[in-house]
């Protein structure tokens, strides 16, 4: 996520006091599930096979390391254990799906710890409760962790040295640790040795752990540095587990029946009969699901999954649908314009004094709509989940990305206090933010629940996307306002679109400046870094969008639309007052005033993007003279918040085929300034496959809602970007020792404004809707 | 009707209804999870498999098709998960969620028998049946033409391999 | 006028007599099984040769493990027809048939009682074979497993259930008689037209029959559509895209496949890997040399040409379409790219057999489109076409879909006009594929 959501969970990170505009009232669960890192002691205790490091959770007697870790009673998200053997193995309570996350983090511990990279193992925790708070979204978990994961690594060399110099009967000041062995003069003493044989056991305070050195930069051995991602080889031999994979004894497949409509549908009648005779059938069960998740909801048991779809399609359900039944893609955008042209609509999340007089007083304006459609999370691996209960506990296999969100649901739904239910981790087939809503695991334990005997869940892919959690539709206005010499004096940007946040986490949202609380995640990345006078940003939740399905954090959630909307219309301005669209922006990119940036996120502000775009220019060879209806186009963005900016710009190069409207997407130029790069290899593919879902969701992607339901089902008619689309990608990096930053998503941001920008530069004709189809091009081509 | 068929080298006898999916065949019931359920209608290329060596979309091909023929899954292309392929994978560090890279592999597999130096186009032509959500697009090409780049020097380089292979 | 009448009247009975002496066929005497030692190993080793090349077992089985029982039903415009059981069985094969009653059958169409066999069962090509042939077929025949079965009931529209007006269909459309080589063409040629037009009847299939059901003499091995699959055309007026060659038209026939022409499916499938499967090497080129002449083959040099530029053409067609997502077309184009190509792609200058190239495949090319269908709902199993290769039915694809795939690979994979009503067509394929026992 980003750092407001951070702030919510945690509002002190890295010893930064949480800003002002951080709603802290709104953290108060945050607060109770999980403690604030840099307030708590370090411990080191012995373990059966080793010792175990970790952070001790605040309130506690730590008179007795050894019971701490006994108990396991200290902070799950960072902890490592030192075996005997020489092992160190790294636990990890992040999902891993495809980001590294478990290498990225590793390598922050070995690195200081100075240890030897190829005895380093990683272990994926479960999410028993005393674990506390787990949630892997977007692009924070290096970010969230480097400062802490370094002091965890750093106490832990400290010790061995101290260890390691009594073993070798000198002084800890004579010694320095490389490689996992401790050295002095022509001495050296393994880790694995000083684990067997000395006493690691210490307790660290607060302030003796923030006193302990953490390297400087020029030190690092391990970030930074090309590694194999340990999670790449299971990837490769059939060998990683995914939730689809997880078996148990005695269980029996479950197949969904999804009501016509996402919520308020109800079930009259069911009819099995014809399905009776099928093998390995054995019946249909209505799900009464006091959780309000899965409304109208029947699944279909067989001993296997193909029983239960040979089943599934055979038995008739009669529902009486919900009201949203008839609701299209149309209503709920007529249904957003409405609401932006109610004023006194939405939370006014940035509301410069002066924005009115600006506008009444400019030489000039421009207005301009944009809309960008329904997109699908369409993640390989369709949701499932494992449902069983053992020895008094419910026990839930899935992979997921926020397992604190959903365990109070699954909870209600089986009727069992919180700490009766345990989620266990698995790899993600794909997480975008569909697995952050764990809403498919609520139908398998109800299930389970009904029949009392382990369930396995598994939804077709025509459920899946059936169910899925959609980028909602948005709709957006932006305005500006122009002084005679072509400066923009004022601007305003409304977005509308339905609101994750506020379907599944209420009370993670903030305030704004007009007290109407909002979902910061849709509208995340539209309070820009430019100098552009008064500025009012208003963000509107749809309730018709809200209501007809459950919206979605789909990768980079509200800059997917906002950037879209924003960057498109910076180049409408920059043409507007006839400036080059990188001369343009590049001059309102001042880093003054609220730009200026502040240390340690935000080192440098505006001017960091406005390096991007310089140096993305530079080897774009943006002034080239282009072919024949081919043109280069820019964007940059921030990514999600502006304090933890990372600053990525983009030129795309397209030509247009006159004839068909069609769209060839040549080259991305990208530039990327993340601050440290932890695992640069990582880093290129996240940016890689980033920017190819920009190009995906603005060339391939994107349906439309339908009585009620997304129209596409299957990749027949739903059609992501292949390997035959990928277009040249040029990808930089810039050099900088500044804090590490997310980069899982930025770069999804800014290829659809940067190809509709190019779009306009090769054939003059402005593209407002996303995804641009070839029909549309064509239909703007002739007039 | 129970179905045999070699899986991976040993027979197999999968005491289920002989339309059931190859996929499910294989997962359920062989027990063998490397091989991915995607789209169910042979559009996603997750499930691959090879069957007598030739690519199959494996959630489409009910078991009773493979009777007696020989079935390899992403378990069974190479003993200790070293085939050229695999290794290339791992090099250029191709995986990110990972859950597409069976097919993936499997796909380029019985590529390489038909175009063991596969063009651009080919690679196009032939990989765009597998979807990669993560799309590792620009890696999975890259591991693919390091692979093939290996298996044809292990071929120039075989004792067996014909005079005029390594003048080519 | 009432002489006229009566004189007319008198000519009809008359003819009416002549008719019925002429239709009249004796009834053969049954006969006791013959005694196990009345074949020689050899000549029952031949005769199983003889029915693989006149693929006995295609029509006269339905179950595999029962073969030659007959039951299997044939559809026609007259009714339906059920291929009888031949198996030495006394009460319901023809256990009691006696190598003379065999041979007539073969020979005129008549069976061991008298009654005219339908003109379905082909004696019209029977009656070329050669005697020697016929009394191997007989030999391994008669030594067959028995079974008890008997085939439905022959339901046939009237008139033309009555059998007896099969003689004068006879009088029409059938020219008894054995063989004769012509002595300009080659040896190799001539047993291969001794085969094709006798045993293994390769014209009953490809050749359209006419209103009353006779092989149209006109429009010999034009194509026809034979128990709803299309048999392709062959003849040299009927060019395939890329012309035969003796080899192709080999190796078609020995392993169920060619490069520049497709795999071999349906009844085809039975011809050639229960039919052929067993007959000599020599015989295969015997019919390949036959048929190079009746399809106007061509020198392999040129062919390889044709072909890469026949590719090379849908390849640049197909590009066309990519760029233009608003019809159809364009939709077929993706559905190929992404759920057919890994298999079908091939490289211009060097299609694969094991990857059937669609601009060259027959099924593709026919005016009916009933082929293309039923191998894409069905699949082809791997004991059709290339046997050990399968392609899997695609019959999770809706109709549109199925649609919009073929009607791209018609408009750029071909030089044929556009197939009507493809999505009623892909309808009626499925639910007769679905109910089928084939």
């Amino acid at each position: 996520m980003n750092k407001l959501f951070q702030s919510l969970l945690n509002p002190e990170v890295n010893g930064v006091p949480a800003t002002g505009d951080n709603p802290g009232s709104a953290s108060a669960e945050g607060h109770k599930k999980r403690p604030i890192l840099n307030r708590r002691g370090f411990l080191i205790g012995a373990t059966g096979a080793g010792f175990t490091l970790a952070f001790y959770r605040p309130g506690l007697s730590v008179a007795q390391p050894g019971d701490v870790v006994a108990d396991k009673t200290f902070d799950p998200t960072i902890w490592y254990q030192l075996q005997t053997d020489g092992r160190i193995i790294v636990n990890i309570a992040e999902a891993e799906m495809g980001q590294h996350v478990g290498t990225a983090l590793a390598r922050i511990v070995a690195d200081e710890l100075e240890a030897d990279w190829s005895r380093v193992e990683l272990n994926h925790v479960d999410s028993d409760p005393k674990w506390g708070l787990m949630v892997t979204g977007g692009s924070w978990s290096v970010w969230q962790n480097f400062m802490p994961l370094s002091r965890a690594g750093a106490a832990g060399r400290q010790v061995l040295i101290e260890e390691g110099a009594k073993l070798l009967g000198v002084s800890p000041d004579e010694c320095r640790a490389r490689n996992s062995e401790v050295l002095a003069g022509g001495q050296s003493i393994s880790y694995a040795e000083i684990v067997q044989r000395g006493d690691l056991s210490r307790t660290f305070s607060e302030s003796e752990l923030e006193n302990i050195p953490v390297k400087p930069a020029a030190e690092r051995r391990l970030i930074g540095q090309e590694a194999l991602a340990l999670d790449v080889p299971g990837k490769t031999n059939g060998r990683a587990m995914y939730g689809i994979d997880a078996t148990v004894e005695n269980m029996v497949f479950a197949r969904p029946l999804i009501p016509p409509t996402r919520y308020g549908s109800t079930i009259q009648a069911i009819d099995d009969s014809d399905a009776k005779d099928i093998d390995g059938y054995l019946q249909t069960i209505q799900l009464n699901d006091p959780t309000g998740t899965v409304p109208g909801w029947a699944a279909v048991i067989a001993t296997s999954f193909t029983a239960a779809n040979k089943a599934a399609e055979r038995i008739r359900v009669d529902w009486a649908a919900g009201d949203t039944a008839t609701v299209s893609e149309q209503d709920i955008l007529d249904h957003s314009l409405r609401l932006i042209e109610e004023t006194s609509q939405g939370a006014l999340v940035v509301d410069d004094e002066g924005v009115d007089s600006a506008f009444s007083s400019a030489d000039s304006l421009l207005t301009q709509d944009y809309i960008a459609h329904s997109v699908l999370h369409f993640q390989l691996e369709p949701v499932n989940a494992l449902a069983f209960q053992e020895e008094g506990r419910w026990e839930i296999h899935t992979g997921n990305q926020w397992q604190s969100l959903i365990l109070p649901v699954l909870a209600k739904a089986l009727d069992v206090p919180e700490s009766q239910v345990i989620m266990r981790t698995y790899m993600l087939g794909g997480g975008f933010g569909r697995r952050l809503n764990g809403d498919y695991a609520v139908p398998a334990a109800l299930a389970a629940k009904t029949i009392g005997r382990p369930v396995k869940m598994m939804f077709t892919r025509e459920d899946d996307v059936r169910f899925d959690s959609i980028r909602s539709p948005a709709y957006q206005r932006l305005r500006m306002a122009f002084d005679a010499d072509g400066q923009p004096i004022g601007m305003e940007h409304h977005a509308t679109a339905g609101w994750p946040t506020q379907v599944m986490v209420p009370a993670f949202m903030p305030a704004a400046t007009n007290e109407v609380k909002y979902d910061p995640f849709a509208i995340q990345g539209a309070a820009h870094w430019y100098s552009v006078g008064a500025h009012r940003l208003r963000a509107i939740s749809n309730d018709l969008a809200n209501d007809t399905f459950r919206p979605g954090w789909l990768r980079s959630v509200g800059s997917g639309w906002v950037n879209w909307a924003l960057e498109s219309f910076m180049d409408e301005a920059a043409h507007h007052v006839g400036r080059d669209p990188i001369e343009f922006r590049l001059a309102l990119l001042k880093a003054e005033g609220k730009n200026a940036g502040s240390a340690p996120n935000a080192v440098g502000g505006a001017a960091r993007q406005a390096n991007v775009l310089r140096r993305v220019r530079e080897i774009a060879n943006w002034q080239q003279t282009m072919p024949e209806n081919t043109g280069l186009g820019v964007a940059t963005s921030y990514g999600q918040e502006r304090n933890m900016p990372t600053w990525t710009a983009c030129v795309a190069r397209v030509r247009v085929d006159r004839e068909t409207g069609k769209v060839n997407l040549e080259k991305l130029t990208l530039v990327t300034d993340a601050g440290t790069v932890v695992h640069p290899d990582g880093a290129r593919a996240q940016v890689e496959g980033a920017a190819l879902w920009g190009a995906s969701m603005a060339l391939h992607e994107g349906t439309l809602i339908e009585d009620g339901q997304v129209q596409a089902r299957n990749l027949n008619t739903y059609t992501p970007l292949r390997m035959r689309d990928v277009p040249e990608i040029e990808s930089e990096f810039i050099d900088s020792t500044e804090l590490a930053v997310g980069l899982g998503e930025p770069a999804t941001t800014v290829v659809g404004p940067a190809i509709a920008n190019a779009i306009f530069a090769a054939v003059g004709v402005r593209m407002r809707d996303l995804p641009i189809r070839p029909a549309a091009v064509l239909a703007a081509l002739q007039g | 009707m129970p179905t045999s068929f070699e899986l991976n080298g040993r027979s197999v006898t999968l005491q289920v209804a002989d339309d059931t999916p190859l996929l499910w065949g294989i997962r359920e019931d062989a027990g063998l999870t490397g091989t991915k359920y995607g789209c169910g209608i042979g559009l996603c290329g997750s499930c691959t498999v090879l069957v007598n060596g030739r690519a199959t979309r494996s959630c489409i091909t009910p078991l009773s098709e493979v009777k007696n023929l020989a079935v390899t899954t992403i378990e069974g292309l190479h003993p200790s998960g070293e085939h050229p392929l695999q290794k290339a994978w791992i090099k250029t560090q191709t995986p990110q969620c990972g859950y597409c890279q069976s097919g993936q592999i499997m796909q380029a597999a019985a590529m390489l028998v038909d175009f063991p130096d596969p063009s651009d186009e080919q690679i196009d032509n032939i990989m765009s049946g597998n979807l990669c959500r993560c799309m590792a697009y620009v890696r999975i090409r890259k591991a693919i033409k390091l692979a093939a780049a290996e298996m044809r020097d292990d071929i120039a380089s075989s004792p067996t391999a014909p005079e005029t292979a390594a003048h080519e | 006028m009432k002489r006229l009448a009566i004189g007319t009247v008198a000519l009809l009975v008359l003819l009416l007599m002549a008719m019925l002496i002429l239709a009249w066929e004796s009834s053969i005497a049954q006969q006791d099984a013959p005694a196990e030692d009345t074949f020689s190993q050899r000549q029952i080793d031949r005769g199983e040769v003889i029915a693989g090349l006149g693929n006995c077992q295609s029509c006269h089985t339905v179950d595999p493990e029962r073969p030659y029982a007959g039951g299997r039903a044939f559809p026609t415009p007259f009714g339906t027809l059920y291929a009888t059981n031949i198996t030495p069985h006394p009460e319901s094969g023809i256990g009691r048939w006696s190598e003379a009653a065999f041979i007539r059958a073969m020979r005129e169409g008549v069976a061991r009682d008298g009654s005219h066999l339908f003109p379905a069962f082909p004696y019209t090509h029977f009656t070329r074979v050669r005697d020697e042939d016929l009394q191997a077929l007989y030999a391994y025949t008669m030594t067959r497993e028995p079974v008890d079965a008997r085939a439905p009931e022959n339901d046939l529209t009237f008139p033309f259930n009555i059998r007896l007006l099969q003689a004068g269909w006879k009088l029409l459309f059938f020219e008894p008689g054995v063989w004769q080589p012509d002595t300009e063409k080659s040896d190799a040629w001539n047993r291969g037209e001794y085969l094709a037009e006798g045993l293994a009847h390769c014209s009953a299939c490809h050749t359209p029959r006419n209103t009353f059901g006779a092989e149209n003499q006109d429009r010999d091995y034009d194509g026809a559509m034979v128990n709803n699959w299309y048999a392709p055309a062959m003849s040299a007026g009927n060019p395939p895209p890329v012309a035969w060659t003796e080899s192709e038209l080999y190796t078609y026939l020995r392993e169920g496949a060619s490069t520049y022409h497709g795999v071999a499916l349906g009844s085809m499938a039975d011809v050639v890997h229960q039919g052929l499967g067993i007959v000599d090497d020599s015989d295969i080129r015997a019919l390949a040399t036959y048929f190079s002449d009746v399809t106007g083959a061509l020198p392999e040099d040129q062919t390889a040409a044709q072909a890469s530029r026949r590719i090379a053409d849908a390849q640049r067609e197909s590009m066309a379409m990519r760029s233009n997502d608003t019809g159809e077309l364009n939709r077929g184009e993706q559905l190929f790219s992404n759920g057919c190509a890994a298999c079908h792609y091939n490289s211009a200058d060097d299609p694969n057999v094991l990857r059937p190239e669609l601009s060259l495949n027959s099924a593709l090319n026919a005016d009916n489109p009933v082929n293309l269908i039923r191998a894409t709902l069905r699949g082809v199993s791997n004991e059709s076409g290339i046997q050990g290769v399968l392609m899997p039915g695609f019959a999770s694809w809706n109709n549109a879909d199925l649609a919009a795939l073929f009607a791209f690979l018609r408009a750029t994979h071909t030089d044929h006009p556009a197939w009507n009503d493809l999505e009623q067509r892909i309808a009626r394929q499925r639910s007769d594929v679905t109910t089928s026992t084939e």
